[in-house]
């Protein structure tokens, strides 16, 4: 059968695919709001209206915003050190053969730690508060950040370097305008796996022991039955993660518009 | 800069004619799979200034190598290569290098790639910006300054590759079959461009190819390579007037001559193993 793709069936199929999905989203949340309290307890699965109640009344009073803060700092202060710390890592050692065959078992063996079962130790070593969390996410910011830009540093074509070496390009120069470009897909692919996992960082190091944190909250909800505090914590959580990556995505395309701008120019020779 | 120049001129008052100087060279590659695979052997060459030299050869004879040798991009197995005097040893920044594929940077825009071999050291910012125009004018690239490599067509890329090249004024070119891909009229329009940019600068140009009728076209002097281990088999002078027209060069007198010499020797070297690999 052959098939011809007009712009109406591309148009009429967009708004069945969006009227379907909305059908799925709408009725998973009333058949959630009707199932609480008739056919399951409330404390087990909360009701959509009540979590939209909790997250209203936790901002209002203000609880929630102070938790909110107080995870944010751990992630400002350790996801930015962790990727750059990682990017840092990686870049050199692509950059020295020496570096890499001395430290690439080393940083292997280390990353085949499942590294959320370090936690309990940060909590040693850097005590209850902030510092903590803020080196569960550096540690889960790290490794993915370095391991992308050590594939970016392996998988880049080494012309271009040979080639800005020939026009006498070197140092800061080299680094900067050849090789960060150069090996930017993976960098940013580093970066932008690395988001969910820096919050679960910042979030497992708040369940093994705090006093407060959007992880602490949801752990202290979940102890005394307060289910839909459960769910406003989580979905914190998710809007965090959304304006991390969106950002990121921004700064990404920004960075990668010559990757974007593929508008070819139909002209002879 | 001031000390190079003045090795330069020491050198050139000691051999006066040669800017590059082959001596003996072989190269030989470690793989781990085959042994070692030898990619050339005992190549002597010597390239005068401003001389325009192809080396032809068929697929895999190590022609290719020869130019990445020159360039310093990997280091002899025996022998030296003297460049102005002194022996390659490292990245040579006193060539330009046009690769195969254009290998523009992709992130940089036309005028950006273009203008950046000039060190602010040499170039004054007003300078730069003069060179670039110019350069990208004799390109006829005009209106494309702010453009992408990932927008330009086969053609217009492989211009921006060879004005890079040129734009930082080194005195010689190594051009890597740069006209490879590209098909038959654009060659013919770049070869012909190329050969009038080359008429107003005079830089040496050592150029790679495995088509003999560019060989001849452009060449003062043709180079000829066999196949692996590759060793030089002539050396062929071109008699052929210039300015040269690209587009009726085979009426050009002296071109049967050069080209019947030429594919006398190679269709010896078609018998010899198929071409397998690339150069």
């Amino acid at each position: 059968m052959p098939t011809t793709t007009t712009s109406k069936s591309i148009f009429s199929r967009t708004i069945t695919v969006t009227l379907i999905r909305s059908a799925i989203v709408v009725g998973f949340f009333l058949a959630w709001e009707f199932a609480s309290g008739r056919w399951i307890e409330p404390f087990l699965i909360s009701s959509p209206s009540r979590i939209f109640t909790s997250l209203f009344n936790g901002f209002y009073s203000g609880d929630l915003l102070q938790h909110t803060w107080v995870t944010f700092q751990e992630i400002a202060i350790g996801f930015p050190v962790g990727a750059i710390a990682g990017i840092g890592l990686g870049y050199s050692f692509g950059r020295s053969r020496l570096l890499a065959e001395i430290f690439e078992p080393i940083i292997i063996a280390l990353n085949g730690i499942p590294r959320t079962a370090l936690a309990p130790l940060f909590i040693v070593w850097l005590g209850i508060g902030l510092w903590s969390k803020v080196g569960v996410v550096f540690l889960l910011t790290f490794f993915l950040n370095f391991f992308n830009t050590y594939t970016g540093m392996r998988q880049m074509d080494h012309e271009y370097v040979d080639l800005a070496g020939l026009m006498g390009v070197k140092g800061w120069k080299l680094t900067f305008k050849v090789i960060f470009p150069a090996i930017s897909p993976y960098v940013f692919t580093g970066i932008r796996t690395s988001i969910p996992f820096a919050v679960i960082g910042a979030i497992v190091g708040e369940f093994v022991a705090a006093t407060e944190g959007v992880g602490f909250f949801i752990r202290m909800s979940a102890g005394i039955f307060k289910t839909a505090d459960v769910f406003v914590g989580i979905i914190v959580l998710m809007i965090m993660v959304i304006i991390m990556d969106r950002i990121a995505e921004m700064v990404e395309r920004r960075a990668l518009r010559w990757q974007t701008q593929t508008e070819h120019i139909q002209i002879q020779a | 800069m001031a000390d190079l120049a003045h090795e330069a001129q020491q050198s050139r008052q000691t051999q006066p004619d040669v800017v590059i100087k082959v001596q003996n060279v072989s190269k030989i590659f470690h793989t781990p799979s085959q042994a070692n695979l030898s990619a050339l052997t005992d190549i002597e060459l010597d390239i005068r200034p401003g001389e325009f030299v192809t080396v032809v050869g068929p697929s895999g004879c190590g022609k290719s190598t020869l130019l990445k040798l020159i360039a310093g991009f990997s280091p002899v197995s025996a022998g030296r290569i003297l460049f102005q005097g002194d022996e390659v040893q490292g990245i040579n920044t006193r060539v330009g290098y046009v690769p195969q594929e254009s290998k523009l940077f992709p992130w940089l825009t036309v005028e950006e790639n273009v203008g950046f071999g000039l060190s602010p050291k040499r170039f004054s910012k007003a300078d730069r910006e003069r060179q670039v125009d110019y350069f990208i004018k004799l390109a006829g690239l005009s209106g494309f300054e702010k453009y992408y490599p990932a927008q330009l067509s086969g053609g217009m890329g492989k211009r921006a590759s060879i004005i890079r090249a040129l734009a930082y004024e080194p005195p010689v070119i190594l051009m890597d079959e740069p006209f490879g891909p590209l098909d038959a009229q654009t060659r013919m329009v770049l070869q012909d461009e190329l050969l009038k940019i080359w008429e107003q600068k005079r830089q040496t140009i050592v150029f790679v190819t495995h088509d003999l009728v560019e060989a001849v076209a452009l060449a003062d002097r043709v180079v000829v390579m066999t196949h692996r281990p590759g060793k030089i088999k002539d050396v062929i002078k071109i008699n052929m007037a210039r300015p040269r027209d690209i587009f009726e060069i085979h009426r050009q007198e002296g071109f049967d001559d050069a080209y019947g010499r030429l594919w006398e020797i190679f269709r010896h070297e078609l018998h010899i193993g198929r071409p397998s690999e690339h150069s």
